[in-house]
């Protein structure tokens, strides 16, 4: 369960984040929405300890992420919008390395790396440096590592930029089985038209408030628009 | 075009200026402040040595044109080895390349711009380095502001040059082998030349200049004198064209002064018209990586993590960066560069001339200070980057489950051990080629180890408290306001070190020389106390604040 109370986050006089609060439910796929500078990037990076906050408090599984940060670190995973990765290392030793840093047992690693390479047919480069990787690829083996750790809550910055179609859909399959293993996932996106079909709640951001929250027809249902109304006319009515 | 590409520069420069504010325009006041000190400490070593020079008899002035034209010399070949270097990042790898080549800009223009970049990069070190020579040169020989005006508008078309000479090179190398391993090869060929440079400066026994005594033939030494240094290359067109400003040679100025400029341009015109044919295949080769098939073995840090798995964090952070490491061939090929620099050290103990026991066993002592200095230079390149180095990629070891102190600690790790063996190897051999006594020798040996210790914690410590995860190459990160700060401080900690052991050495040449009860006790309680106070002030200090600093870094 990710649950956060009144968290602001300032730099200088900009308020980036404004006394956000809000809970995702284990099981829970959240899609947190809002336009370039809202705050989802930065609430996200919080969450994930990267970030401290200025008041107010966001935990992960129960623990505070700025009181027990490692606990916290421990039971979550988070994938930022640009997989920057170690260049020298190959995708192999990367996924190797986070097996090791995330305590995942040897044996385990060596059992499940290689279906997760197959899944994302990344296999034939998994010898190659990740410097050669295109952006995709290197998206997918962020995703690849989440699912090694096995985390109780996942955090996803606009997870689906650069993958191709068949990825896409098959990031949402797996989207929707890591959240039916009990994990909490939120998803900062862009894509509203995925928000609506995959999210069960979503929020939308706007200035660094939370200005609406609720289950996506909860939240389509604030439109005045006239007939099927979608979460993409509520978005553009409320961030306008 | 390259007006517009220009502008951007000046642009964001003027932003960066104007966005000194507060503490940051205090930090770099400070940072210029003491870099003017350092600049006219160096000015005052250079003017005693030129007044020296200039009061030879009869051969003073040819010797200080002379010691000109090596000098300049050396900082044309200095920078034609980090133009080399340097554009293989700006020309190939800059991050906006990718940007600036999907614009409708003409490829030249582009080409242009990096090259400008390049001969700033390459040069503005060397050129602020030389700058006291200069002007202590100048207050010698008794010239007017004129002469310094004249040497700012030759070295313009002189480091253009030379920085020419370093773009034509990677250009054409990329264009023949046009392969990121290309990149690494010329790394490793820049490192290589830079070491073979340096060291055969070195064996060359340059002092030998300054000791006519040392030539059989007078007559032989002068004519040494006059003759030109490389005649050919444009460091003596820039000699002869400040001897003749000197001279009030306006013709002779203006011939010297007119072929600097002449084949400046012709070779930027000849690079703008090859860069047309020749860049963008380099360019395009660049982009893709060589074939590389990694193993999928277990790592012995693997194995040893499964029989300890509380060191698995450390274990695990030491693999990753053994293997990125040794990939990097900007990191490892420096480690030539480290081999001549100990090869120049040892060899200059040696040819030292010392004559008596006390004198070689004193030199050994205060021997410590200069191997310290080493290390210190050493553990910027290598210590002080370790943390920056993590790069864009940081963000994977902030959201992990590990602390930022065990990340510093892995680190130490990497640093300490080279750092403890070159540190013993230096003093130890230098020891032994000095013939030091069983107490120097001990007490050198002692102090280096634990020095080793406290310049590499000092390295961590202050590279975590001035962490840089976005700059493109080392050399940005060595330059730096903190780079600066962590040399500075270890220096002040060596002299300090020294400083504190002095009373026991004094101790002991007074027991050598016969002098009766020489040794002190509380004299020496009170070395031994200061000791271990400066070396946890040392270890504490800088650790404790990179640690804080780290914790609180946002990416």
């Amino acid at each position: 369960m990710i649950e956060i109370n009144n968290l602001t986050k300032t730099f200088g006089s900009f308020k980036a984040v404004d006394g956000l609060s809000l809970k995702v439910a284990p099981g829970e796929i959240f899609g947190f929405l809002g336009p370039n500078g809202a705050g989802k990037t930065t609430t996200v990076k919080i969450l994930s300890g990267i970030m401290r906050p200025t008041s107010g408090t966001a935990s992960v599984a129960g623990f505070d992420v700025a009181k027990e940060p490692l606990a916290a670190k421990r039971v979550m995973a988070y994938i930022p919008d640009e997989p920057f990765v170690y260049p020298k290392l190959t995708g192999w030793e990367f996924l190797r390395f986070i097996g090791d840093i995330y305590a995942v047992p040897a044996a385990e690693q060596r059992r499940r790396i290689p279906e997760l390479l197959e899944t994302f047919e990344l296999a034939a480069h998994a010898g190659e440096l990740l410097e050669s990787y295109s952006h995709g690829m290197k998206q997918k083996l962020l995703i690849a590592s989440v699912l090694l750790r096995r985390p109780k809550a996942v955090l996803f910055d606009e997870p689906t930029v650069g993958l191709d179609p068949k990825s896409i859909r098959r990031f949402k399959t797996l989207l929707t089985d890591i959240a039916r293993d009990g994990a909490a996932v939120f998803m900062c996106t862009h894509i509203l038209d995925m928000a609506e079909k995959l999210c069960h709640t979503v929020g939308i951001i706007y200035r660094g408030r939370l200005i609406t929250k609720g289950t996506v027809d909860e939240v389509k249902a604030l439109t005045t628009a006239q007939g099927a109304r979608s979460l993409e006319d509520v978005f553009l009515e409320l961030t306008e | 075009m390259l007006p517009v590409l220009l502008k951007r520069k000046v642009l964001t420069f003027r932003n960066a200026l104007l966005g000194l504010r507060g503490w940051k325009l205090v930090k770099n006041l400070l940072f210029a402040g003491v870099g003017l000190m350092m600049l006219a400490a160096l000015y005052g070593g250079f003017w005693r040595l030129l007044n020296y020079l200039e009061g030879v008899e009869l051969i003073g002035p040819m010797l200080s044109w002379k010691l000109t034209s090596m000098v300049l010399l050396m900082t044309f070949s200095m920078v034609i080895v980090s133009s080399i270097i340097i554009s293989m990042t700006t020309l190939y790898y800059s991050f906006d390349l990718k940007f600036l080549f999907s614009t409708p800009l003409d490829l030249r223009a582009v080409f242009l711009d990096k090259a400008l970049e390049t001969v700033f990069y390459s040069s503005w070190t060397l050129i602020l380095a030389i700058l006291p020579y200069i002007i202590a040169l100048g207050r010698i020989k008794g010239l007017d502001a004129g002469f310094y005006l004249a040497y700012a508008f030759l070295m313009a078309p002189f480091v253009m040059l030379a920085g020419a000479v370093g773009i034509f090179f990677s250009m054409l190398v990329m264009y023949l082998f046009p392969s990121s391993k290309t990149r690494d090869i010329t790394w490793l060929l820049g490192s290589l030349s830079v070491a073979f440079v340096y060291v055969i400066f070195r064996f060359s026994k340059p002092e030998k200049l300054l000791r006519p005594d040392s030539l059989e033939i007078v007559a032989q030494y002068i004519q040494y004198l006059q003759s030109p240094t490389a005649p050919y290359m444009p460091s003596w067109w820039v000699t002869k064209a400040m001897v003749a400003y000197s001279a009030g040679n306006w013709a002779a100025f203006a011939v010297s002064a007119g072929v600097l400029c002449a084949a400046a341009g012709a070779l930027y015109l000849l690079l703008y018209a090859l860069a047309g044919r020749l860049y963008m295949r380099g360019f395009s080769g660049a982009q893709s990586s060589p074939r590389f098939k990694g193993r999928r073995d277990t790592l012995p840090e693997q194995r040893l993590a499964a029989r300890w798995p509380g060191l698995r964090a450390y274990l695990t952070l030491y693999w990753k960066d053994r293997l990125s490491l040794s990939r990097d061939a900007r990191y490892w090929s420096q480690i030539i560069l480290i081999g001549a620099l100990i090869a120049v050290y040892l060899f200059s103990i040696r040819q030292l001339p010392l004559d008596t026991a006390d004198l070689r066993s004193m030199v050994s002592f205060l021997n410590i200070g200069v191997a310290g200095f080493v290390m210190a230079a050493i553990g910027l390149r290598f210590t002080f980057p370790a943390v920056s180095l993590e790069g864009s990629s940081y963000w994977l070891l902030k959201s992990a489950p590990i602390t930022t102190a065990a990340v510093m600690r892995e680190k130490l790790l990497v640093s300490l051990l080279p750092s403890l063996l070159v540190g013993f190897l230096l003093i130890t051999v230098s020891n032994h080629l000095l013939g030091a006594d069983l107490f120097v020798s001990v007490l050198s040996t002692f102090t280096i180890l634990v020095a080793a210790l406290a310049i590499s914690v000092m390295g961590i410590g202050f590279g975590a408290v001035f962490p840089d995860f976005n700059v493109e190459n080392i050399h940005q990160l060595e330059s730096s306001y903190g780079g600066f700060l962590y040399m500075a401080t270890a220096m002040g900690y060596l002299a300090l070190l020294l400083g504190i052991e002095a009373w026991p050495v004094h101790m002991h040449f007074s027991e050598r020389m016969g002098r009766p009860n020489p040794w002190d006790l509380r004299g020496l309680a009170l070395c031994a106390g200061l000791f271990v106070a400066l070396n946890a002030a040392a270890l504490y200090l800088p650790w404790k604040a990179g640690a804080r600093n780290l914790e609180r870094h946002e990416v």
